[in-house]
């Protein structure tokens, strides 16, 4: 009864299959035995999926949007350069040598979020040259 | 082939007329000694038996060396950006002073306007990036498009035409230029400030322009008794005939007291240094006919580059156990082809790299020597000016770059250049004492003077594997005087080998 609690908040993902193989076990179908232990297995991971969601470690609080907006006005503004194929740390610091004196809670929130792609990277990062 | 003649003691012609000028800021109106002027008093020695003691002139000893090229090195390199970074910190470092420049020339009160900001018909100064449209400029898209049919064109000499048209650019827009500017002579990538006016028809009348100017001067610390430097480029080891090898050994043998009389030899050993700029290896090591061939056919073939390598490493070391040398790379030479050029690698000459006299450096290279400093590359960004401007002197380019206070504008427009983000390293922030370029077509030199009291030696070296010459510069009045050494060959009419300076 209590898996089935647990099992009330569900995601789309849950009609696919989830799989996950141990450390030895080579890719591939498996043939007799242990076909019938399979299913049992599936839903054993299904539940420990769940608990196991957050991959974030959790002492990095996560940026408000008002923020992630401020980088984005930083990155589209021309004054500073272009801003494509550097990171905006690098784009801030090169501001500052040529004494364009970029705002200085930029860079205070650029080094607080170190670990998050979103705000070290520039807008276009994802998009190849 | 006769053993090496040399001319009697007397004999030793100047081949050019030395231009510098007296003793460096000292009253006393002294004539400066030549290379050859202190060797004739001596050279009486050369007929006479051979003295009891074998004189030995130890060279001057190196003081005050220190390497100026961190700019020009790269660590790390990272080739996934795009190189609108490097226009952008080009101009937004050479604004300053360009603005200062606009408004020391043409007034205090002058309107310094961005061109989103210009009104037609109102007179202003802009400072922008020039931008030259060739239509004879090789264009890669022109030579894939499949629907023009092209066969790619010919490298010419020079690919300047009649119709060319000068765009100026800043951050945001751009805008055709017209009026008092040479659109012959300029070339992409320059800094400049243009005076005018917008017309109505959209382009820009231009009165008059400005470039950054000879940059700040740095203090003179230069030695008091002479002190030479040789400078040679293009020695063109590896190429199909063995002429220009027995000049490149007559060099040596100078350079390492091995020839001449005890005046020669005393000569010698005020050399301190020798520079070599560029294009070590000649250009048939390039061959790239086993590119197409099947690796089958290819597979026991040697480079021609290996032979020419194991040559320089040879000849280095003659020279590093005698005298400290500085290798720079050139176009031919095995490194990274885009600037600034990284050195040469020290596996590759073994002998020589034993020697810590050995150094390899970067092209563009600058370096401090005695309180002397020079600055200069292996060639390529002004022959890459060459090509898509009317100047036809290297010299005279030579000096336009430094006025125009950026050492390789066309980079990396026609010339291949690093992708840098954070600063353009080839912007000149002080006057060098020594500003030469390797690998011309003859040797020139010149003492440019500035207002603010620079005082800069323009040297054009020239390309040894053809003229024969090499450079001596004299650290102590900044004079420089060219070095000739040809021998004779099956077919030459003249008799004598001769070392001419």
């Amino acid at each position: 009864m209590s898996r089935r609690a647990m099992e009330q908040s569900r995601r789309i993902t849950d009609s696919f299959p989830r799989r996950r193989r141990g450390p030895g076990r080579p890719p591939g179908r498996l043939k007799g035995k242990n076909k019938i232990t399979k299913d049992k297995d599936k839903e054993k991971e299904k539940v420990q999926v769940k608990v196991r969601e957050c991959p974030r470690p959790p002492s990095q609080p996560s940026p408000d949007p008002a923020l992630l907006e401020m980088l984005r006005r930083f990155d589209l503004s021309w004054e500073y350069g272009p801003c494509t194929g550097i990171t905006r740390l690098q784009r801030w610091e090169r501001a500052q040598e040529l004494g364009l004196s970029p705002p200085g809670p930029i860079r205070d929130a650029l080094l607080e979020h170190r670990d998050n792609p979103d705000v070290t990277y520039s807008l276009w990062h994802e998009y190849e040259l | 082939a006769g053993g090496s003649v040399l001319r009697g003691a007397g004999a030793w012609d100047v081949r050019e007329s030395v231009q510098g000028l007296g003793p460096f800021g000292k009253g006393t109106p002294t004539s400066h000694t030549m290379f050859s002027e202190q060797a004739a008093p001596m050279a009486q020695g050369l007929l006479a038996p051979p003295s009891a003691e074998p004189p030995t002139f130890p060279r001057v000893p190196v003081s005050g060396y220190s390497d100026c090229s961190q700019p020009f090195q790269l660590g790390e390199r990272g080739f996934s950006r795009q190189y609108a970074h490097i226009y952008a910190v080009r101009l937004a470092g050479m604004r300053p002073g360009l603005e200062r420049r606009a408004r020391s020339l043409w007034g205090n009160g002058i309107a310094l306007r961005k061109l989103s900001e210009l009104q037609a018909g109102e007179k202003c100064c802009v400072v922008g990036t020039l931008f030259k449209s060739m239509q004879l400029q090789p264009s890669i898209l022109q030579e894939i498009s499949e629907e023009h049919n092209l066969v790619p064109q010919p490298p010419l000499p020079k690919y300047i035409q009649p119709s060319d048209e000068l765009i100026l650019e800043d951050e945001l827009q751009r805008i055709k230029l017209e009026g008092a500017i040479d659109v012959q002579r300029l070339v992409t990538g320059t800094i400049l400030a243009v005076y005018g006016c917008e017309q109505d028809d959209g382009r820009f009348l231009v009165e008059d322009h400005c470039f950054a100017g000879l940059p700040p001067p740095l203090p003179w610390n230069g030695p008091s008794s002479d002190r030479f430097v040789l400078l040679a480029s293009g020695l063109g080891l590896g190429s199909v005939s063995g002429e220009a090898l027995l000049s490149t050994q007559l060099l040596v043998d100078v350079v390492t007291g091995q020839l001449g009389a005890e005046g020669e030899q005393n000569c010698a050993a005020h050399i301190t240094r020798v520079i070599l700029a560029g294009n070590l290896l000649s250009q048939n090591t390039q061959s790239r006919d086993t590119i197409n061939k099947a690796k089958y056919l290819t597979k026991k073939t040697q480079a021609a580059s290996v032979e020419a390598v194991k040559m320089l490493d040879e000849i280095l070391l003659q020279l590093c156990t005698s005298v400290p040398v500085d290798v720079m790379p050139g176009e031919f030479d095995p490194t990274n082809y885009t600037l600034p050029q990284q050195p040469l690698h020290r596996c590759m000459l073994p002998l020589a790299s034993a020697y810590t006299t050995l150094r390899l450096v970067t092209n563009p290279y600058q370096a401090s020597l005695d309180g002397v400093r020079f600055l200069g590359t292996s060639g390529q960004n002004i022959s890459d000016i060459f090509k898509y401007s009317s100047m036809d002197d290297y010299l005279e380019i030579l000096e336009w770059t430094l006025l125009a206070g950026h050492i390789s504008p066309t980079a990396p427009d026609t010339l291949g250049c690093y992708p840098f983000y954070k600063s353009d390293p080839f912007i000149l922030t002080e006057c060098p004492h020594v500003y030469f370029c390797g690998n011309a077509p003859r040797f020139q030199s010149k003492l440019l003077q500035g207002k603010e009291g620079q005082r800069v030696l323009l040297v054009a070296v020239p390309d040894f594997s053809a003229t024969q010459t090499a450079c001596l510069v004299n650290l102590r009045d900044l004079s420089c005087q060219p070095i000739t050494f040809s021998g004779f060959g099956a077919d030459s009419e003249d008799g004598d080998m001769e070392v001419g300076h």
